[in-house]
């Protein structure tokens, strides 16, 4: 203990640190004998104090941190707890309150990476490394500010269907300048395709003619349609974002043949949707300066194989999407409803088709991707659609076959209660047991049977005689791989795009700057991408709102003592302006040094690795903490 | 194989029992029946949402087991009217006995 003691006076301390050790409530104490960490980390040269606690994170823990702050006792913080990703933005704030900077803080993990994973001695062995390393990086951490950018107070939403529509009005209606970049002629996306919105029975049209006249209306919000975004560079506040705009391939003749009642701009167009402007003549490259993108790219119906459950086989089996067509073209007072020439007596309606897709049940599509997600949409789609034919059409009967009826939200399962009064027959399957879809070899004339075996009538084998068979297909998000690679953006293991938290960030990316709004995420019905979309707006708005944006500081500094200016790291550097060799004068000779625009640079350290001179290091992750770091943690007594 | 009549369930209401499609096929009925026997009377409710008419002639016998206790209509949901329809069913049965 005492030489120690010497210790401490021989190696002059960098800074006076403190180490929280925390419990995490058993979570951490279970595994890890935390005072015997706090006992070693006291023994460590230039650790001040070093204290536990049940839960750091507490405000009782908080508050013992910011004593120590306040008091003087310590000048740098370690605190060993959780995944940082949980708290380490709570406890530099803890240490903003104290009066001090926020960047003099280091975190380890000792629960995700120890208690979690390793069990009796080698736990608590574990845990006393790590928070070593902490204790020796943090010695020579400084004060750093983080860099503040003028933010652009402008917001590009990328999708004009009803969530990309929804973002742009709010943020409009918050005084912000919108562009809404849409690749289709037309806004409204995919519920153009539908007639009535479950669960409430509004007509798409309405809904979308609503809305797209109020974005257009407002003289805050510029809509290109058929439109891509080409190039993207920048950072959140100040990104640029080259678009292209160009007829679209086919869609000139076509758009004039489906106007024969000379549809002009501004009229929906029923299963196309709203028609803002004129499609351009010719291609046009515009570039868009912009703070914040909001992705609102959505998703397409899933497109049943050929042959799953006969479809492209039989001309008797559709879609839900393609029924919804058919239906809404041919309106008739009929008893019976009619497809394609065919009065329909009887039809199956199968839900589930390209959802819920189980591995080793279904197979997957061309590329090795299996639907495993529900989308949510379908059971109150197909219910909806099976009570209006019901009603319109009583001489159509109808079974649906379903695995499980997921009417989740308000007004839905009155949807499921009502197809029943509406007599609706249900038949449920197993998800290895799907129905088979055949034709009849009999002579009732209908042309197609379904066969089940119908858990509801105890596993009993049944057959359904049919006119006609309707899939309901789910959803699959759009491919917007250029996007994801120009961006770098997460995508999750069902192929939407991935949000940095599902409860606490449920609309930001990790990229700053860039937030979701609708379907691209997941499924969801038009009432809950609306919301995600006023979400979306209310975060680019808070982002925008204090004019400037703040990023982290931990980027490259050059040190012009050193640099000699060979350019070897302009050469290593991985993100093109963020290094750069300029003029200046020094002892009186003009020379050339290497220079960092930090907004731009990543931190990645690969200018670091070729410099010859170690001239130049990054904030908050120097070479010098880097080796103390490995020092403690090979030291043995130091650990001991 | 059952084979499915989609018309059966609407000759039905003739006999009196018009709510067998609101039946949901919880089991409650099942569960609530004093005579806990093979599902009844939720089996025979089903054979009838299906039109499996084979199978209600089949096990036509079960039905006259009914105690017409009522315990069945009081619990349902549905409201889909259990008891009755077991009614209904062996009207059913009557007509169609010689028959078949
Ligand atoms: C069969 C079926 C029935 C449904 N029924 C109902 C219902 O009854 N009630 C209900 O509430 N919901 C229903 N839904 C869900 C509803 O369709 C969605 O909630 C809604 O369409 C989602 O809107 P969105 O804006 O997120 O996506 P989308 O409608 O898909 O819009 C996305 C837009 O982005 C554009 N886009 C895509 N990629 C790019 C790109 N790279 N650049 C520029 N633009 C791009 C697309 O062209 C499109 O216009 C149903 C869905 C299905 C499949
Ligand atoms: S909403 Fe219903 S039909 Fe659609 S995937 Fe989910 S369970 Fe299946
Ligand atoms: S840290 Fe990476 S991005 Fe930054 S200057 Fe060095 S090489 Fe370039
Ligand atoms: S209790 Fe009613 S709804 Fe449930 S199975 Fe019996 S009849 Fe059907
Ligand atoms: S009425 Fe008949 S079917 Fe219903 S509970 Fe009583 S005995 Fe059972």
């Amino acid at each position: 203990m005492t030489d120690k003691k010497t210790d401490k006076e021989t190696i002059p301390a960098k800074g006076k640190v403190g180490v929280y050790i925390c419990y995490c409530g058993g979570n951490i104490s279970d595994h890890v004998e935390v005072e015997k960490v706090r006992e070693s980390m006291e023994k460590i040269p230039g650790v001040e104090v070093a204290r536990t606690d049940m839960f750091m994170c507490s405000d009782p823990g908080q508050e013992m941190i910011m004593q120590d702050l306040k008091s003087g006792t310590v000048d740098r913080v370690v605190v060993a707890s959780c995944a940082p990703s949980l708290h380490e933005t709570t406890f530099r704030s803890a240490i903003s309150r104290a009066g001090a900077n926020p960047y003099i803080y280091e975190h380890a993990n000792i629960r995700e990476q120890v208690s979690w994973v390793h069990h009796g001695d080698q736990a608590t062995d574990k845990a006393i490394r790590l928070v070593a390393a902490a204790t020796a990086k943090a010695e020579g951490l400084k004060p750093l500010e983080p860099i503040r950018m003028e933010a652009r107070q402008h917001v590009t939403v990328i999708g004009g269907g009803i969530a990309g529509l929804r973002t742009a009005k709010d943020l409009a209606d918050c005084g912000v300048a919108v562009a809404l970049i849409e690749k289709s002629p037309f806004l409204g996306g995919q519920i153009a395709q539908l007639e009535r919105l479950a669960p409430t029975g509004d007509p798409a049209a309405d809904i979308v003619t609503e809305l797209a006249g109020e974005v257009l209306g407002d003289p805050g919000i510029t809509v290109h349609t058929c439109s891509l975004v080409e190039t993207f560079n920048g950072y959140v506040g100040n990104f640029t974002l080259g678009v292209k705009k160009r007829p679209p391939d086919t869609d000139c003749e076509k758009l004039s043949s489906l106007n024969p009642s000379g549809r002009t701009p501004g009229e929906f167009i029923p299963f196309k949707g709203f028609y803002p402007e004129s499609v351009a003549a010719r291609a046009e490259e515009l570039s868009i300066e912009t703070g914040v993108v909001v992705l609102a790219t959505g998703f397409k119906s899933y497109t049943p194989r050929r042959g799953e459950y006969g479809y492209a086989e039989f001309p008797e089996v559709i879609t839900l999407p393609e029924l919804i067509r058919i239906m809404a073209e041919n309106k008739t007072t009929d008893n019976c409803l009619e497809i394609n020439g065919r009065q329909v007596r009887s039809m199956a309606m199968i839900h589930c088709v390209g959802s819920r897709q189980i591995p080793g049940i279904h197979p997957e599509d061309e590329s090795g991707n299996f639907n495993e997600y529900c989308s949510r949409t379908c059971c109150s789609a197909t219910l909806d659609t099976a009570g209006t034919i019901r009603q319109s059409y009583p001489g159509t009967r109808i079974f649906e076959l379903y695995r499980d009826i997921r009417t989740y939200g308000r007004g839905q399962e009155e949807l499921y209660e009502q197809a029943a009064k509406n007599k609706v027959v249900f038949l449920r399957f197993e998800a290895d047991e799907s129905p088979e879809v055949i034709r009849s070899n009999d002579h009732d004339d209908f042309p197609l049977r379904v066969k089940v075996k119908d858990v509801l009538t105890f596993g009993e084998e049944v057959e359904v005689p049919v006119d006609l068979v309707v899939l309901a297909t789910g959803m699959e998000p759009n491919n917007v791989s250029e996007l994801v690679d120009m961006m770098k953006l997460p995508v999750g293991p069902d192929r939407f795009l991935l949000e940095v938290h599902p409860k606490l960030r449920p609309v930001e990316l990790p990229v700053g700057g860039i937030l979701l709004a609708g379907t691209c995420q997941a499924p969801m019905d038009v009432g809950e991408a609306c919301s995600a979309a006023a979400a979306a707006a209310v975060k680019a708005a808070v982002l925008l709102g204090r004019g400037y944006v703040e990023l982290d500081p931990f980027v490259a500094e050059v040190d012009l003592e050193k640099c000699r200016g060979t350019g070897a790291c302009v050469e290593a550097c991985l993100n093109e302006g963020a290094l750069n060799l300029v003029e200046m004068e020094v002892d009186g000779e003009m020379v050339q040094r290497a220079q960092v625009t930090s907004a731009l640079c990543w931190g990645c350290g690969a200018c670091v690795a070729v410099c010859s001179e170690n001239a130049i290091d990054i904030n908050g992750w120097t070479l010098k903490q880097y080796e103390a770091m490995v020092d403690i943690i090979v030291a043995d007594e130091a650990t001991a | 194989m059952a084979l499915v009549n989609p018309n059966f369930a609407e000759e039905m209401e003739r006999f009196g029992a018009d709510a067998a499609l609101e039946c949901f096929n919880c089991g409650t009925c099942a569960a609530i029946c004093p005579l806990i026997y093979e599902h009844f009377p939720r089996k025979m409710i089903r054979y009838l949402q299906l039109g499996a008419k084979d199978r209600i002639m089949e096990n036509a016998s079960e039905l006259w087991r009914c105690l017409h206790c009522g315990l069945c209509t009081q619990t349902c949901p549905r409201e889909a009217d259990p008891g009755e329809i077991i009614l209904g069913l062996k009207r059913f049965a009557v007509a169609n006995w010689r028959r078949s």
